[in-house]
């Protein structure tokens, strides 16, 4: 009975496939239940805590592993029990804990104890490990188990970014001594036991990461049967994806933030939050031409922040008065130099440059900086400065300033630059400190008071010193003349109103909080 | 016959050790470190020296590069400096996807470009062939990302008729080709123009010729004339436009990997240049390399085979 397919058959066959595929496929969409299907800008490299690599793997990391404590969604930052039922400083130098029982590892490595927590704390403090992240332990002594439950962290001296920082990130996930030890001391991408209340149910390399909620969790069901995350690392593609309905939850790119906050997508939450990154302009000041600090000072003078802003973020970014964000410890409220080209001119000709000068503005070839340099590229010109904006790759652009690779740290002249950061102070002023001098300190700046500062800021644990030393700090950094502060950015999540985003003010993801509508 | 394709074998292994070691060379020579990249800021200068010797970047040029052409005989490809995984799993687990890229976009183009140059060569000097050759031109001059934006906005965003991101789920056949569609497309469209350009040129040729003349002299449909005779020569030089365009396909997937956030190798090798990742460069591009010489190669043996000339012209 079965005859030569005619054309016509062809033609009808193609037809009701293609229709097939374009509703069938709609049809997989509505079924899919409660699934979060969430964007990651890269794909995970490492899941160990001691070798992670950047925020994606931090996103994981957050739902699939315990900590002490976590950080709380919300606009403030804080901290809330995670996988401590309590927890105490009770001296400048030391914090009882004690594990809530039940908490499992998948895999069969059974319950979690306090010598687990000593386990993962203390190896990564331990320099054999060559943990990227050891200084987030750097002050730890050792770890004292109690009993099964309780033990006590023991630090060698206070260290203040214990709490804000450390304990609630990666470096503070607790792992188990079994399943690593059996690993081999460390692993990549495949953890040999979770502990959080997702575990991972497949990887496919650059496609997508499906986590599940973990069989062994005790604790409060996890609110989604399945969470896709899908390493997309172009913005724009994500808000595509996002407006296609094919992902419920991603970052936006800073320039869309405006036309977002204007006019959401349909059905979705847009929340604006301010970063924790800060944007800066650079003055290399051993390099012959900005040697002289009336030049350096100059430039402070002559640069017009908001316009810069404009330029590279439409509105989408604040001014920033220093490397610390708001909201956190030594924020300042005001700069030190405001835009004054008059000024400007009369220090350069104090310098002896009134018949003019020419620079190069080094900046990373992503768009905002690029705008940002050109900006700066415009305004210069009115003081006799006439500059030349070099792009680079990242790969080449990182080590622009560092001495061991090569000889451009001396060539470099005004540099834009962006470091993130974690939720403590210290985490900004590190790179800037004396020792960092040819290594992120690419404007060479040199102050042994700040990084004395710097050191007495990590020990310090009254509040009030703190602010005031940080304060401070940023202070030397703008009288140096080495710095022009330009923004924090900021961070914008377009949401599905399918569901409830858990947020840390920082505009980062806790995925294991968020929930469904 | 033999002593060409031994022939064509020893030239084809010549341009992948050339491309290899140009490659080298390049690396070499760019600026950046992937160690800074691997380890990040806080790495201190112990763990960069002894990362930097595990991975055998402190070596120098030439005795990398005799460390790498004497492991890949051995079938090893390195790690990858930032997952520690085997280059030649993550790059297996990369290829197929832009295996089915490749031949969804020669689908799109042998689909839709071959009777587009036969239409044209039918319909030689009307109205039609000039609307195919304007047609044709714009199709090679509209940049693949160009298309792969235009076609997410339109069919993904706008219409909802394909996905705009992904290459579907594991083991979900339709759902693979459905993510595949727009993607293909993108990566495909440009060579619908050279497909028909050379199809119109050579049918143009050979209809010409005395054994299609004699064809017509006995009254044979012209649609018989056409497809059964004229096409099946008027097709070769279109196989070694093929085997070329593989090449073109490949870097027109890096595009469409990228608009549409595929795995593939295109984005795979993206990535890896971008973070100094290079390891993964140098496998990816000794396979892509050999892919590509191999598909040359398979089209110029092919096309010797069956057109009796060429054969003729080998002994």
């Amino acid at each position: 009975m079965i005859g030569r397919l005619t054309r016509r058959q062809l033609l009808a066959l193609t037809a009701a496939g293609t229709t097939a595929m374009t509703f069938g496929s709609r049809l997989a969409f509505a079924q899919t239940g409660k699934t979060l299907r969430t964007r990651a800008y890269s794909d995970i490299q490492i899941l160990d805590p001691a070798y992670r690599l950047a925020q994606p793997e931090g996103d994981v990391m957050e739902a699939i592993y315990t900590r002490l404590i976590s950080f709380k969604p919300g606009d403030s930052w804080g901290w809330e029990l995670d996988g401590a039922e309590k927890i105490e400083q009770t001296s400048p130098t030391t914090v009882d804990f004690t594990l809530k029982p039940g908490i499992m590892f998948t895999n069969g490595f059974g319950e979690m104890t306090a010598e687990d927590v000593k386990f993962s704390y203390e190896r990564i403090a331990d320099p054999k490990t060559e943990s990227p992240y050891k200084d987030d332990w750097a002050n730890l002594d050792h770890v004292e188990v109690k009993d099964k439950y309780s033990g006590t962290i023991v630090l060698k001296k206070p260290f203040a970014p214990l709490w804000s920082s450390t304990l609630p990130s990666g470096s503070g996930a607790i792992m188990s001594k079994a399943a690593v030890t059996k690993a081999g001391g460390r692993f990549e991408a495949s953890p040999p036991a979770t502990s959080g209340p997702y575990t991972i149910k497949e990887w496919q390399p650059k496609q997508r990461l499906v986590l599940v909620p973990s069989p062994d969790w005790k604790g409060e069901k996890p609110a989604f049967d399945e969470i896709v995350i899908m390493p997309i690392d172009d913005e724009k593609a994500a808000e595509l994806g996002f407006q296609a309905g094919e992902i419920d939850f991603t970052s936006t790119s800073v320039s869309a933030i405006p036309n977002y906050l204007k006019s959401p997508p349909a059905n979705a939450k847009f929340v604006r939050k301010p970063s924790l990154a800060y944007v800066w302009m650079g003055m290399n000041q051993d390099n012959p031409a900005l040697s002289d600090q009336k030049v350096r000072r100059a430039i402070q003078h002559a640069i017009d922040v908001p316009a810069v802003l404009e330029a590279a973020y439409f509105g989408a970014a604040e001014p920033s008065t220093g490397i610390v964000a708001p909201g956190l410890i030594g924020h300042r409220e005001k700069n030190l130099y405001s835009y004054d080209p008059e000024k400007a001119k009369e220090l350069l000709k104090e310098a002896g440059k009134e018949g003019g000068m020419e620079l190069t503005l080094s900046v990373l070839n992503k768009q905002e900086f690029v705008n940002a340099a050109q900006a700066v590229q415009a305004q210069l010109p009115e003081v006799g400065i006439t500059v030349t904006i070099q792009q680079y790759d990242s790969g080449t652009f990182w080590v622009l300033g560092d001495e061991k690779t090569g000889t451009t740290w001396k060539d470099i002249q005004l540099i834009i630059g962006r470091f993130s950061m974690q939720p403590d102070p210290s985490f900004a002023t590190a790179w800037f400190t004396p020792e960092q001098i040819g290594v992120w300190n690419w404007e060479r700046f040199n102050s042994p008071e700040f990084g004395e500062l710097h050191v007495a800021a990590l020990s310090e644990t009254d509040d009030a010193k703190r602010d005031v030393m940080y304060k401070k700090m940023q202070d030397l950094m703008e009288e140096s003349g080495d710095y022009v502060f330009l923004t924090h950015e900021a961070v914008g999540t377009l949401a599905s109103d399918k569901i409830n985003a858990a947020i840390r003010p920082d505009g980062i993801a806790l995925l294991s909080k968020f929930t469904a509508n | 016959m033999l002593v060409y394709g031994i022939k064509r074998l020893g030239v084809a292994l010549a341009i992948v050790v050339a491309a290899m070691i140009v490659l080298f060379i390049m690396i070499y020579v760019i600026p950046g470190d992937p160690v800074t990249v691997a380890l990040g800021p806080r790495a201190t200068p112990q763990m960069i020296e002894s990362f930097r010797a595990r991975m055998g970047l402190d070596q120098p040029l030439v005795v990398q590069l005799y460390n790498f052409f004497a492991n890949v005989l051995q079938g090893d490809l390195g790690r990858d400096v930032l997952s520690n995984r085997s280059v030649s799993l993550v790059i297996m687990e990369q290829l197929p996807f832009t295996l089915a890229l490749i031949a969804g976009a020669m689908t799109w183009s042998i689909l839709i470009g071959i009777p587009l140059g036969c239409y044209a060569a039918i319909r030689q000097g009307t109205w039609i062939d000039h609307l195919m050759g304007v047609l044709s031109v714009s199709t090679i001059a509209i940049p693949s990302f160009v298309v792969a934006i235009y076609s997410m906005l339109a069919f993904s965003v706008k219409l909802g008729w394909f996905p705009a991101i992904g290459a579907g789920d594991r083991g979900d056949i339709l759902d693979q080709l459905h993510h595949l569609v727009l993607p293909s497309l993108a990566a495909g469209l440009g060579w619908v123009g050279y497909i028909a350009r050379m199809v119109r040129a050579s049918m143009l040729e050979v209809m010409g010729e005395n054994h299609i003349k004699m064809a017509r002299a006995f009254g044979l449909p012209e649609r018989m004339i056409t497809f059964r005779y004229a096409l099946k020569l008027a097709i070769l030089p279109t196989l070694t436009l093929l085997g070329i365009g593989i090449g073109s396909m490949l870097s027109s997937a890096v595009f469409a990997e990228i608009v549409f956030s595929r795995p593939g190798i295109g984005k795979l090798v993206y990535d890896s240049v971008i973070v100094r990742n290079f390891p993964i460069v140098t496998g990816t591009v000794l396979v892509t390399t050999v892919f590509y010489v191999l598909a040359t190669l398979f089209t110029d043996l092919l096309v010797a085979t069956l057109d009796p000339r060429v054969r003729q012209s080998l002994r």
